[in-house]
């Protein structure tokens, strides 16, 4: 062979071997970080998703993991503790561009979409498909539906709260009006708002309120509006349902003669209805601060009243676990998600250590779950568990797309000024309409 | 091929060009990935860009082992075809996933790619096909043709990291360097382009002085054909001289004989008539010799004596016969191999000794003949002395002026003078081993 065959050989090698270099540190370039077989990690945050200080942070976890460990031998999980749940969404962030993203991690149901989209989470349908211990009927659908992004599954829900109807059972006891049905409507929501409203120590101004918080999200989803398409490229204001949700909440507002309620009116006792999530019960019901801050009234929750288009629904708040797309573990990690949101006795402590419900039909509508909540909160009056379930299985799971937010901002706007101004509801909902897809459509060529 | 010629300098700067843009991109990059994590920005930059980095440090390190076996691949050199368009192949990919890694931020490598196959693709077939894919390659290897898919996450975004006035700066340092880069590469481009135009010229005035030569040339060939024509009559001459000479060698060397033979009877006749029965059957002998030596004559042309026997030989039973048909004295000496000459030097020197001889009997009217040849570096020499009467002023006849127009074929040359009789010296280059 002559020299420049010899010479060409050595750079072939050469500029190979450097190419497969580079091609193994750019394939390990989005890995999570121990790179440990036996090893997992897990990203959680150490105080509740539902913004209560508990003092259980890790508890189920911690059990999960002694779990998992005594079935995994040899497999070890870990988590790096101490995270805020304020700063958990950057912290997780920080550790993706860091290339320390842990195995599997709590997503938040508002930022899954945003998770979904970036291509941080893994597609769980195969691991779904093939694991025959596994059946996605335990779950509530509509949890279910919260880690569903674009026909995929890439997150499975861990707890979820649905929005329920907080009652000041003192107010409508002292007004002689009865505790209202699972199913009531619109109508029977205003009759008693109206009967409420009024002026009770006769200084001339209003001091005892129908509600308080009821919004167009509330109105909306309790009348069956979806606001969007599902990949975010339509708006849908312009449906009769949210004229008569508009028509309906300028209704309520005038009750009120102008005067803005808030949350405090609510905790003074002073407004038979607030819209809650059943974690906010829960987290208010147990706790000295809680018993204080609303002792002055007996209170329970019901459904959400249905709109005339609508059944008696509201939204359902999630926390999903998700495995990193580029997990090395993608075995156990599967595996240790599974323990998380679909082993019983996982689950069932999140009524004694969380302030949500379980995702788990079997686990939420249990005996032992009852037995839990009376324990923790001293008593179960207040609590249908099979309402709690219904309410948690038809509740309007949250759709999302890439900025979403900023959507719900601008349909917040529309509404307000829809309703702040006089022009024909009809027209508005038109111009508003088209606004919001541009900015739309803004958003998508960003 | 001249060393550091001019576009090589170009093509090592638009290498270091190239090195030095993709670590400002990739440092660019890994900076603002680390500023993000820094400064809490992390979630809001990954939501707005919508999309997965690779982690900061590696897109530097990636960025480097790329270029680096891109250069290893760029310092190949095959004439082949197929290796050519293996080569170039591998090399487009090594860019594009070195473009991918900078988020198609930035694709002059693959004019790198692109400067490399003009300079080297002489010998390859089909290189306008290979030139347009690299060329496709390159216009669509843009960022905005794949931005929102592929996960592609532009250079403008982690440039947005920093403050509005750094962040032009550093958007349009790099811009500056991408159209150096250009620059560079055009510039290359028409250095080898002059530098083979020069190229073509050089070929171009060596066609002319081929087509000059060409010319003189076809001069020469029809001089030549001229001479050749000239020869061919020159031959004609020639071969009447030689025929001349041979009828004179031949027929004149045997009359001669006989004459000198016949004088001798007739002195004899009343002396010693029985020597002259014996003399005159010498000279039968002699006259039927000749008769012979000119039917040979006739037919071949050559002296029987040669055609039958080695030149000594020859040369020997010529003398033997001389001898006995004149009475003359003939002393012969010869410190030569005579043998393996080419035909043509035979013949001359038989010649010229018969001639020699004939010449001492007939004019020099001799009684002794005294013959020598030697050799010596190639060149042989013939001496011969006779004791006749000589002459003062020599008078070239016909055969002397033969013997020096042979001689002169053979570039030998030839001198005669007297000296107490005739001195005949000539000499002979011996061609060896060559085969007329």
């Amino acid at each position: 062979m002559d020299k420049t065959g010899k010479k060409n050989i050595r750079y072939f090698f050469a500029g190979a071997g450097l190419l497969l270099a580079a091609l193994a540190l750019m394939g390990s370039g989005r890995r999570s970080g121990t790179g440990r077989e036996d090893v997992i990690t897990v990203g959680v945050f150490s105080d509740s998703y539902w913004e209560v200080q508990n003092g259980y942070s890790y508890r189920i976890l911690e059990d999960a993991i002694a779990l998992f460990e005594e079935r995994r031998e040899g497999v070890r999980v870990e988590y790096v503790s101490g995270i805020l749940k304020e700063d958990y969404p950057e912290w997780l962030a920080e550790q993706m561009i860091l290339g320390k993203t842990p195995d599997v991690f709590l997503v938040f149901g508002g930022n899954f979409h945003d998770m979904a989209e970036i291509g941080a989470l893994k597609d769980l349908g195969d691991f779904m498909g093939q694991d025959g211990s596994f059946s996605t009927g335990e779950f509530y659908s509509s949890a279910l539906a919260c880690g569903e992004y674009a026909g995929k599954q890439y997150a499975l829900p861990y707890e979820c709260a649905p929005k329920l109807m907080f009652v000041n059972k003192t107010i409508l006891d002292a007004e002689g009006i009865g505790i209202p049905e699972e199913d009531w409507t619109w109508e029977e929501f205003y009759g008693i708002c109206k009967a409420v409203t009024k002026d009770t120590d006769g200084n001339g101004t209003l001091d005892q309120f129908g509600s308080v918080g009821y919004t167009w999200s509330e109105a909306f989803d309790s009348n069956g509006v979806e606001l969007f398409d599902q990949n975010g490229t339509e708006c849908y204001l312009t449906d009769e349902r949210v004229r008569e949700a508009i028509v309906f909440l300028e209704k309520l507002e005038g009750l009120y003669g102008g005067y803005h309620v808030t949350d405090r009116d609510f905790d003074l006792g002073r407004v038979a209805f607030k819209p809650m999530l059943f974690s906010q019960y829960r987290a208010y019901k147990p706790y000295p601060l809680s018993i204080k801050k609303y002792s002055g009234f007996e209170w329970e929750c019901i459904s959400m009243p249905s709109g005339s288009s609508g059944e008696n629904i509201g939204k359902l708040d999630t926390l999903l676990v998700a495995m990193w797309e580029n997990t090395p573990n993608e075995t156990y990690a599967w595996e240790f998600m599974k323990l998380l949101t679909s082993e019983e006795q996982i689950q069932s402590e999140i009524f004694t250590y969380s302030e949500g419900v379980s995702v788990l039909r079997k686990v939420t509508e249990s005996d032992e779950t009852l037995k839990r909540l009376i324990d923790s909160s001293g008593e179960g009056s207040g609590l249908r568990l099979k309402a709690l379930s219904d309410a948690v299985e038809h509740a309007v799971a949250a759709s999302g797309f890439r900025n979403y937010g900023e959507a719900v901002a601008e349909v917040d706007k529309a509404v307000n000024s829809i309703m702040d101004g006089n022009a024909n509801i009809s027209m508005e909902q038109i111009i508003w309409n088209r606004e919001i897809n541009n900015f739309l459509k803004e958003q998508r060529e960003r | 091929m001249k060393e550091n010629r001019l576009p090589d300098m170009v093509f090592a700067w638009m290498l270091n060009l190239n090195l030095w843009v993709i670590l400002f991109m990739a440092g660019i990059m890994a900076a603002s990935l680390y500023g993000h994590v820094h400064e809490n920005t992390a979630l809001d930059f990954l939501q707005g860009v919508g999309g997965m980095t690779y982690v900061p440090w590696k897109i530097p390190a990636a960025a480097l082992l790329l270029y680096g076996s891109l250069l290893f691949f760029l310092c190949i050199r095959t004439d082949h075809t197929l290796l050519f368009y293996m080569k170039t192949g591998a090399e487009t990919g090594i860019s594009l996933l070195l473009a991918g890694l900078l988020q198609f931020g930035y694709t002059g490598m693959i004019l790198l790619i692109l400067a490399d196959v003009v300079r080297n693709m002489a010998n390859v077939k089909r290189k306008f096909a290979l030139l347009g894919a690299v060329c496709a390659v390159y216009l669509l290897a843009d960022y905005h043709l794949f931005s929102g898919r592929y996960g592609i996450i532009p250079f403008e975004s982690y440039l947005d990291y920093y403050r509005g006035s750094v962040r032009s700066f550093l958007l349009g340092a790099k811009n500056v360097l991408a159209s150096l880069n250009i620059l560079v590469f055009i510039i290359h481009t028409a250095l080898l382009m002059r530098e083979q135009m020069s190229e073509k010229e050089r070929i171009l005035s060596l066609n002319e002085s081929l087509n000059r030569v060409n010319g003189e040339l076809q001069e020469a060939n029809r001089q030549l054909e001229e001479y050749s024509r000239e020869s061919a009559k020159n031959a004609e001459t020639r071969e009447r001289n030689r025929l001349a000479r041979e009828i004179h060698d031949t027929l004149g060397h045997t009359l001669t004989g006989i004459i000198t033979g016949l004088d001798a009877c007739i002195t004899l006749m009343d002396i010693v008539p029985e020597a002259v029965k014996e003399q005159l059957s010498v000279i039968a002998d002699v006259a039927r010799k000749g008769m012979t030596d000119v039917r040979r004559s006739v037919k071949a042309l050559r002296p029987d004596a040669l055609e039958k026997m080695e030149l000594e030989k020859a040369l020997e039973q010529m003398m033997e016969e001389t001898k006995k048909a004149s009475g003359i004295e003939i002393e012969y000496c010869c410190s030569a191999e005579l043998n393996h000459f080419n035909k043509d030097e035979e013949e001359i020197i038989y010649r010229i000794i018969q001639e020699s001889i004939t010449n001492a009997i007939r004019h020099g009217k001799a009684g002794r003949i005294l013959i020598a040849i030697s050799m010596e570096y190639n060149i042989l020499y013939i001496w011969i002395k006779d004791n006749g009467i000589g002459c003062t002023h020599i008078e070239k006849g016909f055969g002397l002026h033969h013997m020096e127009e042979r001689l002169g074929m053979l570039y030998g040359s030839l001198n005669c003078f007297c000296d107490n009789g005739f001195v005949l010296e000539a000499s002979i280059p011996i061609r060896w081993g060559e085969v007329v």
